[in-house]
């Protein structure tokens, strides 16, 4: 049985991403002939959001991640739904606040990593011991 | 993901429903409440309408007026917020598209809560109300219980059974209870645990020695009837196993209005709930202004039939309005914001709004280009003619307005970020 939740309009003023990108010639000489066709909007809701009722967007303070293109002032899409693995970058709840780190797995336990030399590794014994909220999927870094 | 069962058994009802909906909603996105006494407090302020578990530990009763709580907060580390209802629309949008998933059978039954038809063997069904539960709170983060019975009356009551005994670890299965544990709840229970059954209507019944739910599953049903009403039979009649509440499709509640509607015939068209919208927008209009209320969080949803074999859809959207409103115009126009989401072709087999933050009209006039015949004096496409020309931030009605989400009418200063609808409140995540 399949199931459709199709993507929500998250602000009723403007959907989060609805990019006007029309497919307008750039080069001398003819129209592109896709223009006459074009038939919609590129939605980023729907390459960017695989599950839009577990998907938050989140924005970062701190330079923590930096060495993962993740900087002061980006949003991140975060998915509550995936698994976290060993490499991604999730949103774990330390001391009672939301803290983006990169999780690693390894046989002698969990490891938090920034990714700026300025910051410590935070060890952790095992997963159980740590609240994932999410596991971010896409920075939108600012540029 | 996850699947229906097959069964011949008879089909039973799941009462799905969120622990302490608002304080679990502020702590979703704010850990740091987490095991903190918390209570959010009513439209301007005033009391206290969730408690966390912890805030109810310290003897804080629901409507405690916050003005008597306040000089303790500090005392108590009670932690109190104000209202936040695009939040709370927006976090049950997300369970009720989630629980979609599990039952093609779901009444959304009031911002917090659902039924959900269900099938399967006694284990089957556990199996199913774990899963559920898991996955809202993972998903969506925050916790439900799970209560699964013949009737929804029996439903809520094993939901309620699930969240006071921690021996069902938040799932209660009606069948699955001991016959003689079962006994011995319903002595206990006093009748006014009883869904639809408060006030008045306990005293009357007490007068007839009716004082716990056993004593009114052994009351005479026709007897009941005519002393009081058919629904209280009903009621009688669920408690004995025999469903006969239908889908109520119309509701009003202290905070929320629900309507919804079965279409007689599938509308397959993103252009066809247009004008269905259209019509719920009037009719949720008609009803707020009956009980001299105005809205201003609106959810819309559809859904497809869950008797068809073909492909199943809950597109669900929470919209928050630009002011307090009970004008049809403003109405329809935040439930049209569902239709990008209609999926053409699906066979859709009802729809639905659901009104939040509702407060009474006229607390406050409104200001001048905000009344609410602004259709009538062409107010209302001028609006919309300078906003397409100078942008959506130029002018306070329509998209610029809900968008900028002007809150000026109520008192709400400990408000948390509305993270899930406004792009300037999103949460923040530490990097250091």
């Amino acid at each position: 049985m399949g199931v459709i939740v199709g993507p929500r309009v998250i602000d009723a003023g403007a959907s989060l991403f609805s990019v006007l990108i029309s497919p307008v010639a750039v080069a001398a000489g003819f129209p592109s002939p896709a223009q006459d066709y074009f038939d919609g909007r590129i939605d980023l809701n729907a390459h960017l959001i695989k599950d839009i009722t577990s998907t938050f967007v989140v924005r970062v303070t701190g330079d923590s991640m930096e060495g993962a293109g993740i900087s002061d002032g980006d949003e991140l899409i975060v998915n509550r739904a995936l698994e976290p693995k060993d490499g991604s970058v999730v949103i774990a709840v330390l001391d009672g606040e939301l803290t983006v780190k990169r999780l690693r797995i390894t046989r002698t336990g969990v490891v938090l990593q920034a990714e700026n030399p300025k910051y410590r590794d935070i060890h952790v014994p095992a997963l159980a011991e740590l609240t994932i909220w999410g596991v971010a999927t896409r920075c939108l870094h600012h540029v | 993901m996850p699947k229906t069962v097959p069964m011949r058994r008879m089909p039973q009802i799941a009462h799905v429903d969120v622990n302490c909906f608002y304080a679990s909603a502020e702590r979703a996105f704010d850990p740091s409440l987490e095991g903190r006494p918390l209570v959010v407090l009513s439209n301007n302020d005033g009391c206290a309408v969730t408690r966390s578990p912890e805030a109810k530990a310290l003897g804080i009763a629901t409507g405690e007026p916050w003005f008597k709580l306040a000089p303790r907060a500090k005392e108590w580390g009670l932690v109190a917020k104000s209202s936040n209802y695009e939040l709370y629309g927006d976090i049950s949008s997300r369970v009720m598209e989630l629980l979609a998933r599990y039952s093609a059978w779901l009444e959304v039954y009031s911002i917090d809560e659902a039924f959900l038809g269900v099938k399967g063997s006694p284990d089957q069904l556990l199996a199913l109300g774990h899963r559920m539960k898991a996955a809202v709170r993972r998903h969506v983060g925050v916790p439900v219980c799970v209560g699964v019975a013949p009737t929804k009356t029996l439903a809520k009551l094993c939901n309620k059974w699930a969240k006071n005994n921690p021996a069902f670890n938040g799932v209660c299965l009606w069948e699955s209870v001991p016959a003689d544990v079962r006994a011995a709840l319903l002595v206990r229970l006093p009748v006014d645990e009883i869904w639809g059954i408060a006030g008045r209507l306990t005293k009357r019944l007490n007068v007839l020695g009716i004082f716990t739910v056993q004593d009114l599953v052994n009351a005479d049903p026709v007897m009941i009837r005519d002393k009081f009403s058919v629904v209280l039979m009903r009621t009688v009649l669920e408690l004995r196993g025999t469903p006969c509440i239908p889908m109520e499709e119309e509701r009003i509640g202290r905070d929320q209005l629900i309507f919804s509607r079965s279409f007689a015939t599938p509308v397959t068209t993103a252009a066809g709930l247009r004008e269905v919208f259209s019509i719920y927008g009037q009719q949720a209009s008609a009803r707020l202004s009956k009980h001299g209320l105005q809205a201003k969080v609106l959810t819309a949803f559809a859904a497809t039939s869950p008797f068809r074999q073909h492909e199943q859809a809950y597109p669900s959207v929470c919209v928050p309005l630009p002011m307090p409103t009970a004008d049809p115009v403003l109405l329809t126009r935040a439930a049209h914001a569902l239709l990008p989401n209609i999926r053409e072709g699906l066979k859709y087999a009802k729809a639905g709004l659901l009104l939040t933050d509702l407060r009474p009209t006229g607390n406050q006039p409104p200001l001048e280009p905000f009344e609410n015949r602004h259709e009538e004096r062409g107010i209302g496409p001028l609006l919309e003619e300078v906003s397409r020309r100078f942008g959506r931030s130029s002018i306070g009605l329509g998209h610029g307005g809900i968008r900028s989400g002007l809150d000026w009418t109520m008192k709400r200063d400990m408000r948390s970020p509305r993270y899930t609808t406004h792009w300037d409140e999103l949460p923040l995540v530490k990097a250091a």
